[in-house]
């Protein structure tokens, strides 16, 4: 606040106060004189009786001392004194006693008890008393000395009258009155009644000093003091106010309330002159303020960092710009000014802005937000944010707006180019052959890939706890399980090359490859990251090549036994051709050496027959693109069930075929009238010495596979002796002459050949089946 | 003193030529000749028979091969490596079969077909010098 405005008021305040303070001070003094004149009234009557009654006593003091003189005769002799005295003082209150001073010389004295002492006292030598003894006869009247002490004891006033007989002085008619007396008689104390107090004084005659006879010494102060002088005997009364500031005392309230009454008013002024300056310093602080906005305003808008732009709202005109606007356009402000806003706007962005306009115009808004592009001076152009807002108050004339316009062209090309990289992850990560899941700890599925439809036909993984676990085979489980705690306790490491398979909706199972990450602190992510492929054709590839492996192996070691077993059994012959021929070297005897010959005839014999043999496996194993086709294997049954009629006679067996007529296999026909014409052939030749042959054959699909089953009531075999050779070339199990240990391999042979399998159950003594199966 | 030895073949033209060359090697006095492994352990059951001397094994044959001839003798006889020389006679002349025939102690020799005299005369040699430690003890 200005302290020039603000100091006037509180003068003018202080001036009223003190003015109202003087007025009331004024008015109190008048009122204190006025009192003062009342007390000095009040004094003055008191000290006029007061007067009066003492005058009146002197008087009859006067009186009584006239009445003694006159007794006086001629020879200076008061006879019968003390009748008279006691006549006059008896009945005169006044006095208290009455003397004869003939010559000065005190000679007769009523009452003269109290007063003998002072008989034949000279009162005219004593120089304490004699002035005023003088000063009577001098003015031959009546003077009143004292108040003094007595000879004869007291405080007393004498009065002297000088008696003259014939002009020649006599002496004195004195009367005492007793100073007590006095002034009981004067009425003094009646009168004062306890406001004043009184005091008597006299000039000093000797001295020259006022000498005060009442008790008490007050201290005189004129003003206070109204005095009387009696002329009879140069006495002064005193009357003193008792409390001499009573008047003063009595307006001291009052003087504070008109100080206090003067301040107040003073205040009231003060504030009330201040309230025109006070309204004034609000209008001019405000006008300050209001020029400061103003100023920042102007500051922003120039300066600001985005585009402010002021339209006309009618005409749509530019009216101002600042730089950044201006920078934005990379149009001056003369070249914008009084151009249309629209002329700047990109034409698809137009009507969009000018309908908005349209709305603020209307005041149906008071301000809009708008992304658009408008079009540089070189007519590149700008994304925009638009934000305008209206400058006119609702219920005022439509006048202009303010734009701020903000360049987002950087950020509209990088939300664009974001989009577009999202676009093209995200297509990467769709299109991907790859499933992406994201596993929170609980097992929830919170994002899955859409590949993961493509691959395991779920839209969806709904999965909760292990429930994850549950697509996966029960073999692969414990594996997975292992690797996700071993993933737990490595947060962030990658755990690759996890083989499981994974049930399909189709129910089928597909070879995935996953990968698991422990992302669990990553916020964004916030679980397990499982991506897998489907490596099922590459694990099937894996598998088959395995099983070729194995295959190759298995045939490798069948090719090993083979040509040890051909070894063998050439070896065999050759080195008995040997031996034979050896000891036929050495033969002498004739007869012998044709039993060598003989022998040699066997075993080229035997030869040929194991070189037959050999030849029918070797035909077997060496075909591999042997022909097949579709064959009823009942028709086949039929056909070898007549080629062994003659046999089947001879045992008396009994065969039961139960092969359903749509058992169609796949496979070589001279092979299937092989393996029939073998496992029919063994079932008679190993028939049980004791009972009827029985030969049960039936088919039936198992599967999907056909099955046949060859079922004797034979010899049968030891399996848990000869288990694993019954299918061995040259393996056999009797004693017959006729069992070479062949039929059986090259019927495996055969079927596996084919794809097929065939397996063994046989109880010694009981009968043997066998079961073949066709893929 | 006699030797005896036990023949076990099933090929019966070699039954012929090995009798004709024990009889000119004139090593063994008693001969037993099976053409099935089965028939020793017949044998056996019959009577209470000594082991031989020397036993030529053949190890293809049906029913009973030559390794499973073995094992059982071996239950019947436990210290039978002590007790006979057997000389394994095959027409085998894989290195498997030499192999497997090392990790029997009871077994003496591989023999590959076709034997000589000369070679059961050897046999019989080194059959004294056993027989003779034999009787030391």
């Amino acid at each position: 606040m200005n302290p020039t405005t603000s100091r006037k008021p509180l003068v003018v305040g202080l001036f009223a106060a003190l003015f109202f303070l003087f007025l009331g001070l004024f008015m109190l003094w008048q009122r204190y004189q006025l009192l003062l004149e009342n007390r000095e009234d009040e004094m003055t009557g008191i000290i006029d009786l007061v007067e009066q009654n003492i005058d009146q006593s002197l008087k009859y003091s006067y009186t009584a001392a006239l009445s003694l003189a006159l007794q006086i005769n001629e020879d200076g002799e008061v006879e019968n004194f003390e009748e008279i005295a006691a006549q006059l003082v008896d009945n005169n209150p006044n006095i208290d006693g009455i003397e004869t001073v003939p010559d000065g010389i005190i000679k007769q004295v009523y009452p003269y008890e109290q007063n003998k002492a002072a008989i034949n006292y000279n009162i005219l030598q004593d120089s304490t008393r004699n002035v005023e003894a003088f000063k009577a006869i001098e003015s031959r009247k009546m003077f009143f000395a004292g108040p003094l002490e007595l000879k004869q004891g007291g405080l007393a006033i004498v009065g002297r009258l000088p008696v003259f007989i014939e002009n020649e002085f006599w002496g004195f008619s004195a009367v005492i009155i007793n100073f007590e007396n006095l002034i009981g008689q004067s009425g003094l104390e009646e009168l004062s009644a306890k406001k004043y107090k009184f005091q008597f004084s006299k000039v000093n005659t000797v001295t020259g000093k006022e000498d005060y006879f009442l008790r008490d010494e007050i201290v005189m102060e004129e003003s206070l003091t109204q005095e009387i002088i009696l002329p009879d005997g140069n006495w002064k009364i005193h009357i003193i106010a008792l409390n001499p500031y009573q008047p003063l005392y009595a307006l001291i309230p009052v003087a504070f309330l008109i100080l206090l009454m003067s301040g107040a008013l003073g205040w009231i002024i003060c504030t009330t002159m201040k309230r025109p300056a006070i309204l004034a310093a609000k209008v001019k602080k405000q006008a300050g303020e209001l020029a400061k906005s103003e100023l920042q305003f102007r500051t922003i808008f120039n300066q600001a960092a985005i585009g402010m732009v002021r339209v006309d709202s009618n005409t749509g005109m530019i009216m101002e710009t600042n730089k950044k606007f201006q920078e934005l356009l990379g149009y001056s402000n003369a070249e914008l000014v009084a151009k249309d806003h629209i002329s700047i706007s990109y034409d698809d962005d137009k009507d969009m802005n000018l309908q908005l306009m349209d709305k603020l115009r209307n005041n149906e808004i008071r301000e809009y937000s708008l992304k658009k592009r408008l079009v540089r001076k070189d007519g590149e152009i700008i994304w925009i944010k638009l934000n305008v807002s209206a400058l006119w108050q609702p219920g005022e004339p439509v006048c202009s707006h303010i734009a701020l316009v903000e360049d987002i062209s950087a950020r509209v090309k990088a939300q664009k180019e974001r989009k577009e990289n999202e676009k093209r992850f995200r297509s990467l990560v769709e299109n991907s052959s790859e499933v992406i899941l994201i596993i929170d700890q609980t097992g929830n599925v919170k994002y899955s890939s859409p590949s993961l439809q493509r691959i395991t036909g779920y839209k969806e993984l709904q999965v909760v706890e292990n429930e994850v676990f549950s697509l996966i085979h029960p073999e692969d489980v414990p594996h997975l399980i292992e690797k996700f705690k071993e993933c737990r306790e490595n947060p962030g490491l990658p755990f690759t090359g996890i083989k499981m398979r994974l049930q399909t909706k189709c129910v089928k199972y597909i070879w995935v490859e996953a990968t698991i990450t422990n992302l669990n602190n990553e916020k964004s992510i916030g679980g397990y990251v499982v991506n897998f492929r489907n490596i099922t054709e590459k694990q099937e590839a894996e598998l088959n090549l395995i099983k070729s492996y194995d295959f190759v192996m298995e045939q490798n070691k069948r090719l090993l036994n083979f040509a040890y077993i051909v070894s063998h059994n050439l070896r065999s012959h050759s080195s008995n051709l040997e031996s034979i021929l050896e000891l036929y070297m050495d033969e002498a005897c004739e007869q012998e050496k044709a039993n060598y010959i003989s022998l040699l005839t066997n075993v080229s014999k035997n030869l040929n027959e194991s070189l037959h043999d050999l030849n029918e496996v070797v035909s077997i194993s060496d075909n591999l693109d042997i022909s097949v086709e579709s064959l009823s294997v009942a028709d086949y049954l039929d056909k070898t069930l007549e080629i062994l009629q003659l046999q089947i006679q001879k045992k008396k067996a009994i065969i039961h075929t139960c092969i359903p007529k749509d058992m169609q296999i796949t496979f070589n026909s001279s092979y299937l009238e092989s393996i029939l014409l073998n496992f029919l052939t063994n079932a008679l030749r190993y028939s049980h010495p004791d009972r009827t042959p029985e030969i049960r054959l039936s088919g039936y699909l198992n599967n999907g596979y056909w099955i046949l089953e060859i079922a004797d009531n034979g010899i049968g075999i030891d399996l848990d002796t000869y288990g694993d050779k019954v299918f061995g070339l040259y393996k056999t199990f009797t004693d017959r002459k006729d069992s070479r240990g062949v039929g059986l391999f090259i019927t495996k042979n055969q079927i596996t050949a084919m794809g097929g399998d065939v397996t063994i159950n046989s109880r010694p003594g009981i009968g043997t089946t066998f079961k073949v199966l066709f893929k | 003193m006699s030797k005896c030895v036990w023949v076990i073949d099933d090929d019966e033209i070699y039954q012929i030529i090995i009798k004709k060359l024990i009889s000119r090697s004139e090593i063994f006095q008693e001969q037993s000749y099976y053409t099935n492994a089965n028939e020793v352990f017949e044998q056996l059951e019959k009577a209470d028979i000594f082991l031989p001397d020397a036993i030529l094994l053949d190890i293809n044959m049906p029913q009973m091969d030559g390794w499973q001839f073995i094992e059982k003798l071996k239950t019947i006889h436990p210290d039978l490596a002590e007790k006979t020389d057997i000389f394994i006679v095959s027409s085998s002349i894989a290195y498997s079969d030499k192999e497997r025939a090392d990790k029997f102690p009871e077994v003496t020799a591989f023999l590959s077909k076709p034997v000589s005299v000369e070679e059961i005369k050897n046999i019989g040699n080194s059959l004294n010098k056993k027989t003779r430690s034999r009787d030391q003890v």
